[in-house]
């Protein structure tokens, strides 16, 4: 132990602080590129221009404050309990226009760009010139998901989603239709024709 | 005073006929002649180079520099997450202050049904006159009653956040679910024609 330790002191102080620094920069750096929260404050701007803006931001104490709030006794709201414990946040961003082209690429880039990291994977790439296109990433820790986003643009629409823990995508996927939540049927609602 | 003589060399180097005079000279400054002895400094001297404020302390403040820097890092990291989760917005419209999500035409006739339940009415309990009671007859805490509010107060106003996140999570759920779904009927309807030609590459 007298050994390690004179031997720590041995070498120059400033050494071992600048090598303690350098730990500290690169454990900094490693955390921020796995962490599974994308910035969207960039698309803000976009809110002056759309006709209909939605904007949640429930981080993890305001996330454990709700599921406070939920029941467990109703069975509606012990699903969204179970889908929602272990989040650690969830934001959503979404504009919509009444005209067209009123956002452009550059406006998603900024998102875009933080997809790139490697820790995201695209799961769902769908594009489409008519109804636009939409990107599912998940973010994996382990054998876990740590992180959901999904970037949906249409010609009078953009959506931003970030949910940072562990996602349950089937129960997720689920959720539309039941309970409170109604079935918004985005691509269903279009009228069918009938024959 | 006897005249020097200058054949003598005792002066010089103690040669010849001593000189009383010079020998009692050197007794006299005998007694200052150089006596070798060992260098004692005293103990309350401190010879040494320009004293500085760091030296000596250098192994404790480089741990010091260290953990404030670990610190900073730290506290670096826990501000950027703060930013991170930006401060709590209601979702925004430009047509009304509550949140309204992107209604699909067909839902614009026949509006959603709210999420939140409507809070029940509180029942009002009437007292008998024989159950009343003077007040002034009661012994009051006038801190704890001041207490008693604020907490009432706190909880009153954690009770609102948390229906107003609550009604935020919904919409945040309805949207992400949505667009889910949306994604994986899109995947599916883009992969259906390829295996349908895969099948017929195959057969």
């Amino acid at each position: 132990m007298k050994l390690i330790s004179r031997t720590l002191l041995k070498i120059a102080p400033v050494k071992l602080a600048a090598l303690a620094v350098l730990l500290t920069l690169g454990a900094t750096a490693t955390a921020m590129a796995q962490n599974p929260r994308i910035q969207t404050s960039q698309l803000d701007g976009l809110a002056a221009k759309a006709s209909e803006t939605v904007d949640v931001n429930i981080d993890e104490s305001l996330m454990a404050l709700t599921a406070k709030f939920l029941s467990s006794k109703d069975d509606d709201e012990r699903k969204v309990k179970e889908i929602v414990s272990g989040l650690k946040g969830i934001y959503v961003k979404s504009f919509e226009f009444e005209n067209e082209g009123q956002y452009t690429d550059a406006d998603l880039e900024s998102i875009r760009s933080q997809l790139r990291n490697p820790a995201w994977s695209r799961i769902i790439n769908a594009r489409s010139k008519k109804d636009g296109s939409i990107e599912v990433y998940l973010m994996h820790t382990g054998e876990q998901i740590s992180g959901l986003a999904v970037l949906a643009t249409e010609l009078k629409e953009i959506t931003v989603i970030n949910i940072v823990g562990p996602v349950n995508l089937e129960k997720l996927t689920q959720l539309e239709g039941e309970f409170g939540i109604p079935e918004l049927g985005l691509e269903g609602s279009k009228p069918k024709r009938k024959n | 005073m006897k005249p020097i003589n200058n054949d003598a060399d005792y002066l010089w180097d103690k040669t010849g006929e001593p000189d009383p005079e010079i020998q009692q000279l050197e007794e006299i400054l005998g007694t200052l002649r150089y006596q070798p002895r060992p260098l004692e400094i005293p103990a309350g001297l401190y010879v040494g180079r320009e004293r500085s404020f760091f030296r000596g302390y250098r192994a404790p403040l480089a741990i010091a520099a260290t953990v404030a820097v670990l610190l900073l890092g730290l506290g670096l990291w826990l501000g950027l997450q703060r930013v991170e989760r930006s401060p709590q917005q209601v979702a925004k419209s430009s047509e009304t202050p509550q949140a309204k999500p992107m209604i699909s035409p067909d839902e614009k006739q026949n509006p959603p049904v709210a999420v939140s339940s409507p809070q029940p009415e509180p029942k009002q309990i009437v007292e008998s006159p024989r159950h009343r009671f003077n007040p002034s007859l009661l012994a009051r805490n006038s801190k704890r009653d001041r207490n008693t509010v604020r907490d009432q107060q706190l909880t009153l106003k954690e009770q609102q956040e948390a229906q107003a996140a609550k009604d935020q999570l919904m919409l945040a759920l309805r949207v992400t679910s949505a667009k889910l779904n949306l994604a994986q009927k899109k995947a599916q309807s883009t992969n259906a024609p390829d295996m349908i030609h895969n099948q017929h590459k195959i057969g």
